[in-house]
This record gives structure tokens, sequence and C-alpha cells, in this order.
């Protein structure tokens, strides 16, 4: 059902988007296909729909790869300490580590051709695009002066590394398909365990290695229902929620003894 | 079917967490433990948080001791004297052993803390429980006595002053040694989201020379508050216990227990022992391998949150 919607919905853009005038300079406008995805305790991960549309399109057709465009959906950034293993007298121990300032928590990235042939590493850096493009930044240990840079870059080789293995950080390099000579749409997976909290949705568009526009705009993931009843008593009434627990734990306890009295 | 756990913040499968409460608790009915220990690494192996899988851990342990300590009572099988004064030391240990955990998950040592604890705790009473294990097998099969009990022997035990009379287990000694004894068990329950009966029952049987009939039901009747008191703590202090994993735990832990105890009966203590040994030292070996075996990566990712 939603998806029908959806169709009737780009059906409904392209049309508008063919009546405009074709003189005016190109730019971009998309959105998601929710705004808001609910956490509830059958969550298993879902899909968004990106989809939008170029406006003043100059593309002969859908295939003819005029335009390209990136669309990165990000989680909110949060320091990561990345550790580093060595042995030390036969065991494996954590011995050395970096802090990375706010790293984003979640990050998907689609595009029509992979990013480092559609623009200069440094416009890609300017507005993080693509993980080897993301701004991580190293907070100097106290114990150490300087950091090498060759280490720093095998420790934000390894957190990227970490995060893809975690389904955390995802890129699709054809995953934006043009349906017409402006349409395009692009399907991103949010995992089961996707940090909960708002996300950003930035849609970029290029045209021979320029950045024409961009179009941001936000979702938000929220636990709702028991999810959300479970996690904020936690949070906010930590203690009542120990004694809760404990006394869930009893009474289970008790039913056992008294069900089955020859148990245990 | 699969729940989204609110505090793990992953999606797991019910049958699978299902099917390792009931072994745990399948394990529990058969040799009398609580069954943290073997719990607790299972879970990380599934992708837990250590935090969080100690924490949770308690939860478990409360139910399968409550469950125990209640037959025993009503057998008179507890000393509750003892077992308060053990009590008393032990939420001591356990208040200390929670603010360590805190702090060596900001140190980033937590895992490596767990790990190595286990693998001492369980390498040293795996080798003991299997090494008496196996000399009351081959007692047994000698002479047909399974249980010895030796008496009239003083030891540093009996020098020490505060000396008190405990009833039921028959004993005039000092409250010193449960006090060490209960706030060291205290402390590595925290640290180890175990109950700590593995250690408890040795102690009190060789430390304390109490009639091995009060200590299994005194051990557990202690464990139940010294769990319960870790578990609030944890979710007070660390927000690490997730209700949900519990419960689920638990429904498992409450048939497997079930049918542990009917197959216990089956055995022979001695077997168990030997039985027991063997297990425990699986496990130590187990955590022992991945401290020693080069890691698939030496990398791994910390969050403020979890280890």
């Amino acid at each position: 059902m939603r998806w029908r919607v959806c169709a009737i919905f780009l059906g409904l853009l392209a049309f508008a988007s063919a009546g405009m005038a074709r003189d005016a300079k190109e730019s971009i406008e998309a959105d998601a296909s929710t705004r808001q995805v609910a956490i509830t305790s059958s969550f298993t991960g879902t899909e968004i729909l990106l989809f939008g549309t170029v406006e003043n399109s100059v593309q002969s057709s859908a295939g003819a790869g005029t335009y390209d465009i990136v669309a990165v959906v990000e989680g909110v950034p949060a320091p990561v300490i990345v550790r580093k293993k060595s042995r030390v007298g036969g065991l494996w121990i954590n011995t050395s580590s970096m802090k990375f300032m706010p790293v984003p928590s979640y990050y998907a990235i689609v595009s029509t051709r992979p990013i480092d042939e559609l623009a200069e590493p440094a416009l890609l850096d300017a507005n993080g695009i693509g993980f080897e493009h993301i701004r991580m930044v190293p907070r100097q240990t106290a114990w150490k002066e300087s950091l090498d840079p060759a280490e720093v870059a095998s420790f934000k080789e390894a957190l990227v590394r970490l995060k893809e293995r975690e389904r955390l950080y995802v890129k699709s390099d054809f995953g934006v398909a043009f349906i017409g000579r402006s349409l395009f749409r692009a399907t991103v997976a949010l995992p089961p365990n996707v940090p909960v909290g708002p996300l950003t949705v930035s849609v970029y568009l290029f045209k021979e290695g320029k950045l024409l526009g961009q179009y941001k705009s936000r979702l938000t993931l929220e636990r709702e229902g028991v999810e959300r009843f479970i996690h904020e008593v936690a949070l906010k009434k930590s203690l009542l929620y120990g004694l809760l627990t404990v006394a869930m734990a009893t009474v289970a306890g008790l039913a056992a003894a008294f069900a089955f009295p020859r148990a245990m | 079917m699969t729940l989204y756990l609110p505090i793990a913040e992953m999606s797991v499968s019910v049958a699978v967490y299902l099917a390792l409460g009931t072994a745990v608790g399948f394990i529990s009915g058969l040799f009398g433990v609580g069954g943290g220990f073997l719990m607790t690494p299972l879970l990380t192996f599934l992708g837990i948080s250590p935090a969080v899988a100690v924490a949770t851990c308690n939860v478990h342990v409360v139910a399968s001791s409550v469950s125990g300590a209640v037959v025993h009572y009503r057998r008179n099988n507890v000393d509750v004297k003892m077992a308060l004064v053990m009590l008393v030391a032990g939420l001591v240990g356990t208040a200390i052993g929670v603010d360590v955990v805190r702090l060596l998950r900001n140190a980033g040592l937590f895992e490596l803390t767990v790990s190595l604890t286990y693998v001492t705790f369980l390498g040293v009473v795996g080798t003991l429980t299997l090494i008496e294990g196996i000399n009351a097998w081959r007692q047994v099969q000698s002479s047909g006595m399974s249980s010895r009990r030796k008496s009239g022997q003083h030891n540093w035990v009996d020098r020490l002053p505060f000396k008190v009379r405990f009833q039921r287990s028959k004993l005039y000694i000092s409250v010193v040694p449960p006090m060490v004894i209960g706030m060291f068990i205290g402390f590595m329950s925290a640290i180890m989201g175990i109950g700590g009966g593995f250690i408890y029952i040795p102690a009190m049987i060789y430390i304390l020379r109490m009639p091995t009939s009060v200590v299994v039901g005194t051990s557990l009747f202690q464990i139940v508050f010294v769990a319960a008191f870790a578990t609030v703590l944890h979710a007070w202090q660390n927000q690490t216990v997730d209700i949900v994993l519990a419960a689920i735990l638990l429904a498992g832990g409450v048939v497997g227990a079930q049918f542990g105890t009917v197959a216990g009966e089956k055995l022979r203590s001695d077997q168990m022992r030997v039985l027991l040994g063997v297990l425990v030292l699986i496990v130590a070996a187990r955590m022992g391998y991945d401290l020693v075996v080069t890691p698939n990566d030496l990398f791994s990712l910390g969050s403020l949150k979890g280890s």
C-alpha cells in the first residue's frame, strides 16, 4: 500500500517537473518515505525510501548519466573509542586506544556511481561524503605529545571497518537510480541495531564534478510503546527499575519452588 | 520470533535465548549451582555487551537461588545466623564491586578483567572439584563410603577473636572468616555476574568447616540477597540490566531446572562433582583460549555505553 502511494506521488512529481521552465538553473528536491520510524519490541530493522527530483533537468533520458546523486543518512554523532590489542606476556590485551570526537553513529551512503568518480576528494571532504571523508578528529590523549599520522589512519580505517561489520556503516555505489529525466529514487536499510535518535538525510546533486545543490531533512527514530516505557523507566527511575527486576525474579523463583517442590 | 531488547539495544531471537535459559537452568538443577558462571560467557558469545551480560545474569541468579533456598529452608537446611553474618559483609563487597565495574569500563579494561578472573577462578575451582570428585569416586568403588569429614583439627581460624555460636551449624567460631569470605564473594559476584555458589561451598566446607548438610542451603539463602543487591545497584548506577532479556532467560531457566533436578537424582554426588569439574574447566579453557589466540581483528570499538 505504502509503495503504491509512493509510486503515485513520484508520478505526480514527474508530471509537475516536466512543466517547469527550461532555462532556469538545476536544483534538487528530495524527501524520505517516512519522517518517523518507530522502534517497538518487534523492531527488526527497516528500509526507508529516498526520492526526489532534479529541477530543470537537461538530462535526455534516465540512463544518460548527466547528473550524479549522492544520498547520505547519518545518525547522531557520538564519541567513539577504538582500542587496539597487542600481545602482553602471551595474552592479547587492549594496550592502545584512540578516541575520536563526534563520529556518526550510523552512516549510510548511496550514489549513482562510486563517489570517487564523481567529485574531487577535497569537495567530498568538505561535505563529509563517503567513509574516507567523514570528519574524524582524534582527541589528543594525555600521555602522548603528538599523534603519528599513520597510526591515526590505521585507527580510522579500523573504525570504519568495524562499523561496517556491525552494518552501521553501509554504502551502495549504484544505489541511486534515475527513473525519468529528473526523478530518482534509492532505498536505505536501517539495521536492527541502529542507534536510536534523529537521523539526518542529505541529498547532493552533482554534475561534471560540481556540487549543484543539496537538500537536507531529518527523520526521527523513536522508541514507542512498551519499548519506550521500559527504556524510560530504566534510565529515569533506575532504582525502581532495579527493584522491579528483582521482584520479577523473586516471583519466578518462588513460583518454580512451589510449583515443582522437587526442583533445585 | 524476534524481540528488540530495550537496554542491550539489539533485536534477538527469542528461541535462542529461551534455549540458553533452559540449558543453564538444566545445569543449575543438575548440580545445585546458580549457573551464572555459564550464562555470562554464553551471553557475551551471543553478542550481548559484557556489562549488560553480567548485570542481567544477576537477575537469573536471584530467581534460581530463591527457588533453591525456599526448598532448603523448608527442610531446615539453612543456618540463618551464619548467612546474615556473611551477607552483611557480602553487601559491602558487592557495592565496592559495582563501583569497580564502572571504573574498569571507563578504562576499557572490563572485558579483560572479566576474562582473567573467570579463567583464574574457574580454572582453580574446576581443578579442585575434579580432583575431589575423582578421589571420592575411587573411594566409593573401593570401600563403598561416599563421604568423610575431618574433625578435631585446630587451625588459624580457631585462634581469631569475636567468637560467636552458630547453633544450626554446631560451630563456635570467630565472625571474621565468614565476613571476609562474604565480602570477597560479594565483590566477585558484582564483577563476574555470578552468585558465587561454586566459591562459597568449598570455602564454607574447608575454611569454616560447616556441616555439608547446611552448606548448600545457607549459601543459596545469602546469594539471593547478594544477587538482588547487585542487580539493583547495576540497574541504578550502570543502567545495564535488561529486563526483557532477563525475563526470557528466567522463563527458560525455570523449565530447565525441573529437568535438571530429575536428572540429578539419577547421579551420585561424586559423579556430579566430576562432571561439574569438567564443565567448569571447559568454560575456563574456552575463555583462556580467547585471551591467548591471535584475535581476528586487533581493533575493537568502545563507546561510553556497553563495553
